[in-house]
């Protein structure tokens, strides 16, 4: 027996708990049921046996928490092999048996400490020594990223079926704030071979979300409810065998296959359930099959124009450049919280430079980028190797640009699209460049639909860019571009992209082409338009075409988009512009500030603004915190508002190509094992006020990497920071480090639980008690 | 769990806010900051009572292999029956709106910390009041948590194994033993039929006395 003969079958039956008849078996609460394969396989036998002759086609071997992290001192591979063993032997060809795998029991980055990487590896290990079962189960997930790493390690060490559920709660998400939608797509694209929801809460609150999953999937669905919900006195679980069966029938009826118990459930809840879906008819409607990508927590539909921000590419710009080739994460994050501010749907990001290592940029841009938003990506590269890179690395389905018309383009790029589940822009190009006429570039775009149809890729994830030309240099071009965009729209019946700004290159007054044609384009059916977010102009013609052609319903994102929020009240004048620059900056007003420093520039010079008005107001706000005249958070308003006025210098200096003046690098991370990093975050931008470039390792790093950034950037300080009395040993250790490889820099630390006596203890240089000791030093080492 | 208004005073305090007059400014970031943190986060508890038994290096968990160590949680649960072990967090969305605020906006970043920490306690405080009406005839004594006092935090693990709270709430522990979500709490409270004779909360029996942020500024953390 087989998953594809159980599979021909109208209900397939799963077991019930473990761990509920462990309990009550003896084990004690907070034990390691895994360990009882080797201490009692009896025990775990006869309770498969029970399930089994309840009528479960398939149990899953006690191995829940059977992972490296938990089992600590006990081998994986001699538990997992003794509970595989014990299943079959109770299966004895009567049923099937599951290898099951829960969530590792930590949570992964961006916010947990677990990397990607080494949960692959957990999983591995898990995977290799389950290999004797007939089935793969990854259960009761919370965490799509977990999930997906789980999934890969299963795909790439195994050809055994997988089956996927996660946990969601009433709201229809996990704890980690992941979709039932988001989930859907992201393991459609991965290739599983079942999918849904188990535990949390019983079967009356799990069909509805069971309903949604199904409008979101054509593969099997699976349901694994727990027996209501436990009582936190008794732990008692509140619905009977007889009506958990009875409100699992709903769920069948409307198509879920797979139907078994979780937490609470025992060998009568199978029973009940097995007889009450006697002679009931399914009735599953197909999915609806839509164009969609997503983050966890965020699904973007492609059934109306949505907006990809191009702003993450270093193409023509001098401070992306500079950027990327000093690694500076934090400027490249700005530019994606300020598309998505802006109103971006989804954010195309490409780092590639020729001096830099992309692969490595692209993996680290990837993961940085989803810690601050959910703004689905599109990975834009030429090299197949980092789009491969940043496909493993995603948190759920991505867009890949590009592959074009040409066969080796489409060999290297089609295979990964498929395997990583992702949606892929075609290029209306080939070895013969970009076709002149529309009718050629609409062959092209045929033939990669039917390449990629031939790999095995859904036709809703193929869109096609029919590429903008530059109408001063081919002005017959535009209106091919169109025609070839409608052809694609309508006889494909694919969602079209294209790349907008390029229109206008070498004429004048350049955003007004741009506006119009990316009007024209969504006329002529453009979903995805490439453009810049920030620009008023763009945005608001995408809301206004949305407006106009009636998919705005009633107007609401116009409105939204539009209708300010009521002007705050300000302490003082009602004309804002009146506020003076140091007013503004005194008083933490950031707006103002930003106002006050643009009208400045027109008549003055930057550094000039920085010297005689910034900086003075930095330190009468530093004097003035210190004498214990204003306290921490006006402190911080005033780093804020100044930090507003400088982000409208640097955009000033960028335009007129004068690089921006620093005083010298310094290195500044939370020490590893600590999480907390406001106060270094605090830190960071008060030295950037002054006019300092930070670099900034983040939270919970290695001293390794410390003495690394130190080293290779020459710093003269490196400012480290702890919050809990568990991580000091970690700054005495990067301390050390630093010393041990006679790094020519000297060290300040902060953080609540230090004090200056524990800092000359662990020769730390300086210690500073707040953001503005940490400046006074820097003044002292750099000037 | 229906959000609430976050204890703004309580927020202030933990920005180390002073004076009694509160900026205009600043009450518009903090209503703003407020507005996005109820929006994002996805406050959570559970908790398990146990019935609990002295022994010489701390006390027992009836049911589990877990012994509470230390004298000063073996003083807490003096005279009390049972102890209930509570764990409360805001969720991963929490922490990602305060990332996400460490890009764009340092102000906003600083005040959601403070307004999430106050908030936390708020929803520690709803769980006690669901704790107490559970057990309408018994009294109980306030929340003592893993790192007070001699009560080790290298617990924590064995605290959030038997209450499941990463399967019950999606709490979990980092690496370097902090919990994940980060604004989460967890604690131990006793049950006891009789009275129970408060030890109050003070400074002189914590461990971080030396190291306290709001010892530093002259103030308690206590109320």
């Amino acid at each position: 027996m087989d998953l594809k003969q159980l599979l021909k079958k109208d209900f397939i039956f799963l077991d019930g708990a473990m761990g509920t008849m462990l309990q009550k078996a003896g084990l004690e609460i907070g034990g390691i049921p895994e360990l009882l394969n080797i201490t009692d396989p009896k025990l775990i036998q006869n309770i498969h046996e029970q399930y089994i002759s309840a009528g479960s086609d398939i149990v899953y071997a006690n191995t829940f928490g059977a992972n490296r992290y938990k089992l600590k001192n006990e081998s994986v591979e001699k538990v997992i092999t003794a509970a595989v063993a014990i299943a079959k032997k109770a299966c004895n060809n009567k049923a099937l048996t599951a290898l099951d795998i829960g969530p590792v029991g930590q949570l992964l980055e961006p916010s947990g400490t677990l990397r990607f990487e080494e949960a692959y590896d957990i999983f591995k290990e898990q995977i290799i020594a389950g290999k004797d079962a007939d089935i793969i189960v990854f259960e009761t997930m919370t965490d799509l990223y977990e999930l997906k790493a789980a999934v890969l390690a299963a795909k790439e060490h195994s050809d055994k079926p997988i089956l996927c559920t996660m946990t969601f709660e009433e709201n229809q998400r996990t704890f980690t704030g992941c979709s039932i939608s988001s989930m859907a797509l992201t393991l459609n694209g991965l290739g599983v071979d079942a999918i849904g929801i188990n535990c949390s809460l019983g079967p009356e609150q799990l069909v509805p979300l069971c309903d949604e999953l199904l409008k979101w999937t054509d593969l099997p669905v699976i349901l694994k409810p727990n027996a209501g919900l436990p009582d936190p006195v008794t732990n008692e679980y509140n619905v009977s065998p007889e009506d958990f069966a009875g409100q699992m029938k709903t769920a069948a009826e409307h198509g879920v296959k797979f139907l078994g118990g979780c937490c609470g459930t025992n060998p009568d809840f199978i029973k009940a359930l097995k007889n009450a879906l006697k002679d009931t008819a399914v009735q599953r409607i197909p999915s609806e099959k839509k164009a969609a990508v997503c983050s966890p927590s965020k699904t973007v539909i492609i059934d109306q124009p949505r907006i990809i921000g191009e702003r993450i590419n270093p193409t023509g710009k001098k401070l992306f450049k500079e950027a990327l080739k000093s690694c500076d994460m934090g400027y490249i994050l700005s530019q994606a919280a300020e598309q998505v501010n802006a109103g971006a749907d989804i954010l195309d990001v490409n780092v590639g430079l020729p001096e830099i290592d992309e692969k490595n940029m692209m993996i680290k841009a990837v993961k940085e980028i989803q810690s601050i938003t959910d703004t689905p990506l599109q990975i834009d590269s030429t090299i197949p190797e980092v789009l491969e890179a940043a496909l493993r690395l995603y948190n759920g389905k991505p867009i890949v640009n590009s592959v074009n018309g040409e066969e080796k383009s489409l060999e290297a790029v089609l295979p990964l699209v498929k395997k990583y589940g992702a949606a892929v822009v075609g290029l209306t190009l080939d070895q013969n460049g970009i076709p002149s006429k529309a009718e050629q570039r609409f062959e092209i775009a045929k033939k990669i639909l039917n390449r990629a149809l031939e790999y095995g890729i859904p036709k809703e994830d193929v869109f096609i860019d029919c590429l903008t030309l530059t109408a001063s240099a081919e002005q017959e071009a535009v209106m091919e571009t169109l025609k070839a965009l409608k052809r694609v729209k309508d006889e494909l019946g694919l969602k079209t992209v294209l790349g907008v700004s390029n229109i206008s290159f070498g004429l004048p007054n350049r955003p007004i082409i741009n506006q119009c044609f990316l009007t024209m384009a969504m006329t002529y059916g453009l979903d995805l338009p490439i453009i810049n977010p920030n620009i008023d102009a763009m945005t608001g013609a995408v809301r206004a075409f949305k407006l106009l052609s009636n998919m705005d319903k009633n107007s609401v994102e116009f409105i939204e988009a539009y209708n300010q929020l009521p002007q705050k009240t300000q302490p003082t004048a009602a004309d804002t512009s009146e506020i003076s620059l140091s007013y503004a900056i005194e008083n933490g007003l950031k707006d103002e500030s930003a106002k006050a420093v643009e009208k400045l520039l027109e008549n003055s010079d930057s550094m000039d603004i920085v010297d005689n008005i910034l900086i003075p107001a930095l330190d009468k706000a530093g004097e003035q915190f210190e004498k214990g005249k204003i306290f921490l958070p006006q402190l911080i308003l005033t780093a804020g508002a100044a930090q507003a006025a400088f982000a409208v210098i640097r955009e000033k200096m960028r335009t007129s190509d004068s690089a921006p003046v620093s005083k010298g690098k310094i290195v500044l991370a939370t020490v590893k094992g600590d999480i907390h990093d406001i106060g270094k975050n605090i830190v960071k931008v008060l030295l950037e006020n002054y006019g300092y470039d930070v670099i900034d390792l983040g939270k919970d790093v290695p001293p390794e990497k410390v003495a690394e950034a130190a080293e290779t950037h020459k710093v003269k300080l490196v400012g480290l920071s702890a919050l809990m009395t568990t991580t000091l040993v970690s700054m005495e250790d990067t301390i050390k480090l630093l010393h041990e490889k006679k790094i020519d820099c000297k060290i300040v630390v902060g953080g609540a639980v230090l004090t200056p006596e524990y800092a000359k203890k662990i020769n730390a240089d300086f210690y500073a008690k707040d953001a503005k000791e940490t400046v006074d030093v820097a003044k002292q080492i750099i000037g | 769990m229906i959000p609430e208004p976050v204890n703004i005073a309580e927020a202030l305090r933990y920005m180390g806010h002073k004076e009694t007059e509160v900026s205009e400014n600043l009450l518009s970031i903090i209503s703003d900051c407020e507005r996005k943190l109820l929006e994002a986060i996805k406050p959570e508890y559970t908790y398990r009572c146990f019935d609990i038994e002295n022994t010489e290096k701390g006390v027992f968990l009836c049911k589990t292999a877990l012994t509470l160590l230390g004298k000063d949680i073996k003083e807490h649960l003096s005279g009390c029956e049972k102890a209930v072990l509570m764990c409360a967090t805001l969720g991963t969305g929490c922490d990602g709106l305060i990332r996400k605020l460490s890009v764009s906006d340092i102000s906003g970043h600083f005040v959601t910390n403070a307004l999430a920490n106050a908030l936390i306690e708020q929803i520690c405080d709803n769980a006690e009041k669901e704790i107490k009406e559970k057990f309408p005839d018994m009294y109980m004594t306030w929340r003592f948590s893993p790192g007070y006092g001699d009560f080790p935090i290298s617990q924590q693990a064995d605290f959030l194994n038997v209450t499941d709270a990463g399967k019950r709430i999606g709490l979990y522990l980092s690496d370097g033993g902090m919990l994940i979500p980060s604004k989460s709490v967890t604690a131990v409270m006793g049950l006891s039929e009789t009275p129970i004779k408060q030890t109050r909360q003070s400074c002189s029996g914590c461990s971080m006395r030396e190291k306290c942020s709001f010892r530093k500024r002259g103030e308690r953390c206590g109320s």
